[in-house]
Order: C-alpha cells, then sequence, then structure tokens
C-alpha cells in the first residue's frame, strides 16, 4: 500500500519529503500546500512573491513546488544544499540572505510600480517588471543586482520544472536514470 | 622553533600521508600501498560509493565543493566550487572523461614561443606514464584519426559512436575543411578489466554509478584500498608539519567531523587536495622556519593561478540531434588549432570539444543557454531544444602570470585555518584568442545548418597552478617530480604543479605525473 502511494506521488508529479513532528511525510507540493504545512525559512510574503515571480519565468514553477524547493534548501545543512546558487560566487552561508534581499526587493518594486503585490500583478505589469529586472532597469532596486536575482530565480524553477523526471518527460526526454535519484531534491 | 617531530612508531604513523582522494591522490596512494608501504588519505569531504551517484543534475551538486569558501575576483574567475569535488574522489568523481594529451610543443613555451614558463620535463619524459595509464585505466578514442596526436601507443578501447547531433555539428568543420575526431575518453566503449560499457545516457557528470567511466571510485582509489591503503573521510588536513631543521616534513594535523584535532606523522607527505587547497596549506602551515608559509621562501606559492578560458557555442538545428544521448564530455574533438600557438594579437593552443550532452536545467543545461528566454515563450523554445539542440566548448590555453594568485584572507574556517581567496585576470592575448574562437565557432556552427547560433559567458574551465614545478629552486615551488625545492619529504601532486595550462582536459595529465611522482618517491 505503501508502496502504491510513493508510486502514485512519483508519477503524478514531483514529491516532497517533509519532517512534521518528528515524522517524514511524502508530499506532492499541492499536497503540501493544501495541508497548510509551515515553510521553515521564508515568510508567507516571501512565498507569495517568490511563486508568483518565479511563475511569471517559468510557467509551471508554482505547481512544481519552486517555493517549497528553496525553502527545503535554505533549511539544510550549507554542504547539503542542491541550490545552483553555489555555482555562482555566494557562499551557502548568504543563500538566505540573497533570496531575502531578492524578494523584499522585487516586493518593493511592485508595489512602488503598480502599487500592489507580485500575485495581483497581472501578465503584462510582470513582463514589464521582468523586463526591468532582466536589463537591471528596474528603479530603486534594493537587494542583489536584478539581473542576477533574475537568472537564479529563473533557473532555480527551471529546476522543478524541466529537472526532474517528470519535468524531462514533459518536453519529452528519455530520463534514462542509473540510479533514480531518492528523492526529486 | 617549532619543532613538532613526534616518537616514530606510534599508533598514527604511517610511510605515506596524501592529503585528498581525488585522481592524484589515489594514483599515489594505489602505488605506495602496491609497494607495501603504509599509506593514508585524509579526506576533508564524506564517503562516497558508486550507489550514491543518483542520475540527478539536481542531485550531483552534492558532488561539487562544499568546503571553506573560496573569494574569486578578476575578469575570469576560477569558478572553484564548480570545478573542485567533494567527497572521496574528488573533482575526479564528477569529471567528464575527456583525456587527451599535453601537445609537445605545450612543454617548452618561453623557449619556443616568448610567453609563459618552460616544464622542467619534456612530452618525451611523460609518454611512458600516459601509455600506462592509458591501458591501466582504459581508454577509448581513435588515435589514427587525431592527426593531431603526439607519440603514444594506441587506445585499448574503439571510440565511442557518434550520435547525431555530433554528426550534424562535425558536417559543419567538415564544410570549413577543419578535421574533427572521436574523443578520447577514460570511459569504457566496451567492458574492460571487469568495468562495464558505457550506457550513453549522459549523466556522467552525476557521477558514474556503473563503472564506465573511469573516476576513482573504480579505479586508483578503489586499488589503493585493496592495497590496504587507508582512507579518513572528513579530515580536514589543517597544517603541515616539519622538523627543526626544515627540510623535512614530518607529519599533518587534521580535524575530524566533530572539531577534534589529531596529529600525524608521515615518512613523506603529499599535497593532493587540488591547485587552490594545497597553496593554501602550505600558506597557513608557516611557521619560524618558514614565516611566509611552508616550501615559500621564493614568494611563489599561490601564484600563476590560471583556468581554461572557455566559451560554449549553441545552435538549433532543423535535424533532430538527440542532444541528450551520449558521454556528457562530448562526442568529437578538434585539435586543428593547437599546434601553432602564435596567433597575430591572440596566443595560445585551443580545442574544440563537441557536442556535449545536453539536459534541460542546471548552469550548462538547455534552458540556461537563453536566459532572455522566460514566460510562455520558454515552454517553445524547450519543446524544440529537446530535439534540435547542437552544443560544443572552446578550451583555451591560460597564460601563467604571477600576479593571478591564491591568498590567505583574514576570516577563518570553522577549524581556525584562513580562507583563501583568489584573482585571476586573463590579458589581451588571451582575450583575443577568444574572440578569434568565438567567431571560428558561430562559422562552423552556420556551416553545419544552425539558424542563429549563439555563444554563452566566458568562464573558467579547470584550475591550474599556485604551485608550479620548475628546473629552477627561484622561479618555482617543487621540482619536475612534484617535490617541493625547500623539504626533501614534501611532495604536491594534481594540476597545482602544471607551469603551464595548455589547452587540454588536464585529468589525464594529473594522472600521468602522479604516477610519476609515485616512483621517484617511492625510490
Amino acid at each position: 500500500m505503501e508502496r502504491d502511494r510513493r508510486q502514485f506521488l512519483k508519477t503524478s508529479g514531483i514529491v516532497l519529503s517533509i519532517a512534521v513532528a518528528g515524522d517524514v511525510l511524502l508530499l506532492s507540493p499541492a499536497s503540501a500546500h493544501a495541508a497548510g504545512l509551515p515553510y521553515q525559512v521564508l515568510s508567507a510574503d516571501e512565498v507569495s512573491t517568490l511563486e508568483a515571480l518565479a511563475e511569471a519565468l517559468v510557467p509551471g514553477a508554482r505547481e512544481a513546488g519552486v517555493a517549497q524547493y528553496i525553502d527545503k534548501q535554505l533549511a539544510a545543512a550549507p554542504r547539503d544544499n542542491l541550490l545552483m546558487l553555489k555555482y555562482l560566487g555566494v557562499s551557502p552561508g548568504d543563500f538566505t540572505g540573497f533570496y531575502r534581499g531578492g524578494l523584499s526587493a522585487a516586493g518593493q518594486l511592485a508595489k512602488l510600480r503598480f502599487d500592489r503585490p507580485w500575485s495581483s500583478l497581472d501578465t503584462s505589469q510582470a513582463s514589464i517588471l521582468l523586463a526591468d529586472m532582466a536589463a537591471d532597469q528596474a528603479k530603486d532596486w534594493n537587494g542583489p543586482p536584478a539581473s542576477f536575482f533574475h537568472f537564479v530565480i529563473r533557473s532555480d524553477a527551471c529546476d522543478v520544472v524541466y529537472g526532474t523526471e517528470a519535468g524531462f518527460g514533459r518536453i519529452d526526454i528519455p530520463y534514462m536514470a542509473h540510479i533514480e535519484p531518492p528523492r526529486a531534491w | 622553533m617549532v619543532d613538532y617531530a613526534q616518537k616514530a612508531g606510534s599508533e598514527d604513523s604511517f610511510d605515506v600521508v596524501i592529503v585528498g582522494s581525488g585522481a592524484a591522490g589515489s594514483v599515489i596512494a594505489a602505488q605506495a600501498a602496491r609497494a607495501g608501504k603504509r599509506t593514508l588519505l585524509l579526506e576533508a569531504g564524506p564517503a562516497r560509493q558508486l550507489s550514491d551517484l543518483a542520475s540527478s543534475q539536481l542531485w550531483a551538486r552534492k558532488l561539487k565543493w562544499a568546503g571553506a569558501p573560496v573569494g574569486e575576483e578578476g575578469n575570469l574567475r576560477i569558478g572553484h566550487v564548480f570545478n573542485a569535488g567533494w567527497g572521496s574522489g574528488g573533482s575526479a568523481l564528477h569529471h567528464y572523461a575527456v583525456w587527451p594529451r599535453l601537445h609537445e610543443n605545450d612543454f617548452k613555451v618561453k623557449s619556443q614561443y616568448g610567453r609563459g614558463m618552460d616544464w622542467p620535463l619534456e612530452y618525451r619524459d611523460l609518454r611512458p606514464y600516459y601509455d600506462r595509464i592509458q591501458a591501466e585505466v582504459g581508454l577509448s578514442g581513435d588515435a589514427r584519426a587525431e592527426k593531431w596526436r603526439p607519440p603514444g601507443d594506441d587506445y585499448p578501447m574503439a571510440p565511442l559512436p557518434v550520435f547525431a547531433q555530433g554528426r550534424v555539428i562535425g558536417k559543419g568543420f567538415a564544410a570549413l575543411g577543419m578535421a574533427t575526431a572521436p574523443i578520447p575518453l577514460a570511459v569504457n566503449s566496451t567492458p574492460y578489466k571487469g568495468r562495464k560499457a558505457c550506457l550513453y545516457d549522459g549523466w556522467c557528470d552525476a557521477g558514474c554509478p556503473i563503472g564506465a567511466l573511469a573516476n576513482p571510485l573504480v579505479t586508483y582509489l578503489a586499488w589503493a584500498l585493496e592495497a590496504g591503503a587507508e582512507l579518513r573521510n572528513n579530515a580536514t588536513v589543517t597544517r603541515v608539519l616539519h622538523d627543526s631543521s626544515g627540510r623535512k616534513a614530518t607529519g599533518v594535523e587534521y580535524c575530524d567531523a566533530a572539531g577534534n584535532r589529531h596529529r600525524v606523522n608521515a615518512g613523506t607527505v603529499v599535497l593532493a587536495a587540488f591547485a587552490v587547497q594545497n597553496a593554501r596549506l602550505l600558506l597557513a602551515s608557516a611557521s619560524d622556519r618558514y614565516p611566509r608559509g611552508l616550501a615559500n621562501s621564493n614568494d611563489l606559492v599561490g601564484r600563476f593561478l590560471m583556468t581554461h578560458p572557455a566559451h560554449y557555442i549553441y545552435g538549433l538545428f532543423a535535424e533532430e540531434t538527440q542532444p541528450h544521448l551520449g558521454p556528457t564530455g562530448g562526442q568529437l574533438i578538434s585539435h586543428d588549432r593547437y599546434l601553432d600557438k602564435a596567433k597575430g594579437q591572440a596566443y595560445g593552443s585551443y580545442q574544440w570539444i563537441i557536442a556535449t550532452a545536453a539536459k534541460p536545467n542546471d548552469l550548462l543545461g538547455m534552458a540556461n543557454t537563453r536566459p532572455d528566454i522566460y514566460g510562455p515563450a520558454l515552454d517553445p523554445f524547450m519543446r524544440r531544444a529537446a530535439k534540435h539542440f547542437g552544443n560544443m566548448v572552446f578550451v583555451g590555453e591560460d597564460l601563467p602570470l604571477e600576479e593571478n594568485r591564491i591568498t590567505l584572507g583574514a576570516a577563518k574556517d570553522e577549524y581556525g585555518v584562513p580562507l583563501a581567496k583568489t584573482v585571476h585576470n586573463v590579458t589581451a592575448p588571451t582575450d583575443a584568442l577568444c574572440e578569434q574562437a568565438l567567431a571560428e565557432g558561430k562559422a562552423v556552427f552556420k556551416a553545419a545548418g544552425a539558424d542563429e547560433p549563439w555563444n554563452g559567458p566566458r568562464f573558467g574551465m579547470h584550475i591550474f597552478g599556485g604551485t608550479v614545478m620548475g628546473a629552477d629552486p627561484k622561479t618555482s615551488v617543487t621540482d619536475a617530480f612534484g617535490r617541493c625545492h625547500e623539504l626533501d619529504n614534501l611532495y604536491v601532486a594534481g594540476p597545482g604543479v602544471f607551469p603551464g595550462s595548455g589547452a587540454v582536459n588536464p585529468t589525464f595529465t594529473i594522472h600521468a605525473l602522479a604516477l610519476r611522482t609515485a616512483e621517484r618517491l617511492l625510490g
């Protein structure tokens, strides 16, 4: 029975391994969201901004669990971190500050430009802000370099949308694992 | 004066103590253990097993450097986290197994071209070690197709097959009159000495759990352990110790995972912890006798830091390319621009590594080749790329510059060792080399039928120098065998001893040099 449930979760998308009250639950991102399980590092506002930003960059990122992915990595020991940011000249000890700083700056940008949070922007408004960030033209941006933050969030979103077995399948690339990863991340 | 010499015969005394269990350390450990020497490998990272090597670009990030942070500055940063490894096998555990030899003209660049530094040995000195390593490990390739190849034994295995991506891009080279050959790969095209043949699924950089790729877990590290060497993981060496004369290393200090400090006595000490950490450890081992750092009276430890300048060329082709198939390292190679290093305003050799297996995500994945595509346009691009993507990478020669260096910063790691800082800049001749190659690469892709080829940013591939070898103790840190000029039994192994980068992937040369070092230190 347990094996069937695991198999269902695997084939239905992404599996999250979440520790709750000393037990480990295997949940899909949607299930984790529906269950209202708390994030370990990111605040509700940060999650809201992150999901909207990542979804605008890489459609499907919210459902694929981008916020859960980043939150889980930030909560892990630095040496166990799987974020691509480790390749980009930022030390794992500074990761949380990097994401917090970028999300705060992005939230401020949306507020200053359109007087609303990212989650309430329409598609064209989000596109304008993303273009400004990519070109480092975001007015009054106060965070890590905007174009760099744009690149990192896009990469994280690509990791969860395209970097798993389900993600490979989405674009018809056979995964062909020698050893399947113990979980998506 | 500090004299850390301890009584001989204590429990923690070894004939040979090796810092680092990557390619170089494993070769020396295997030779020492086979010779009956009590041999200890101290590895800062965790233990690794083949069963740990999950096929995932995300999980593969665990294999990359996760030790003390390394500061990076300059117009071409060395990319330490991406290039270095973490755990048993070091960076060779995630390396791509592209194993060309250095060329004869790489060894006398100062004499021949007035640039850089001469090696204290020549190709003919190293050739027997290349030949012995390739016979022991097993290489796949086509020696005759490599018209540029220096003298050497034929490869023991036929080349790996060329898939659609390689065939498509190869047409572009042919159209411009340039030669290509199958890449010499330390990947089995057929079963070899009990190891399986490759399945061509493109997961090499996540670590090859079937043993088709010659990572240390299935070659020299395994053979070292079989021969009786001991491997201690999570053992971070903090200092190399010496006697009162300063001519003899007596052992090392290291910290275990709990932070407990240990001392090990050694008849011979070998530093094989990769270029940056070797230099860092020597500098951090300063003493009354060596106030600038161990073996550093000439202030050259840390200098001549190098990395290969590299650029990817990308394109989308009308044909289906099956870009996910084949080795991560690539399918074809071209050294047509290797043999003449003088190129007008540009200087240096370069190679093309063609048709590397591509995954959708990660730093080198298809999505990140076009960071300007996002939103609703991304998925159509990814779907097209999944079928029609092609890529190749330019690997250029770097010049050894004294001002490119590794130093110690004020901040310290959890064990009290100062962190390394690095600065690496390329100058005009190298910059011009890169620009020449970029133009050529795009021309090749256009000739191959790519509609609008594009290139990625310049990045640092591989790391060299910091403890360079040379004939003159005034201008180098070690002799031609990696022995420090100032200490009779302290050796350095790995790419840190290279006095020049050449323009080929270094792992084969690291093995060959390490075998040569092992034979010298074992007498």
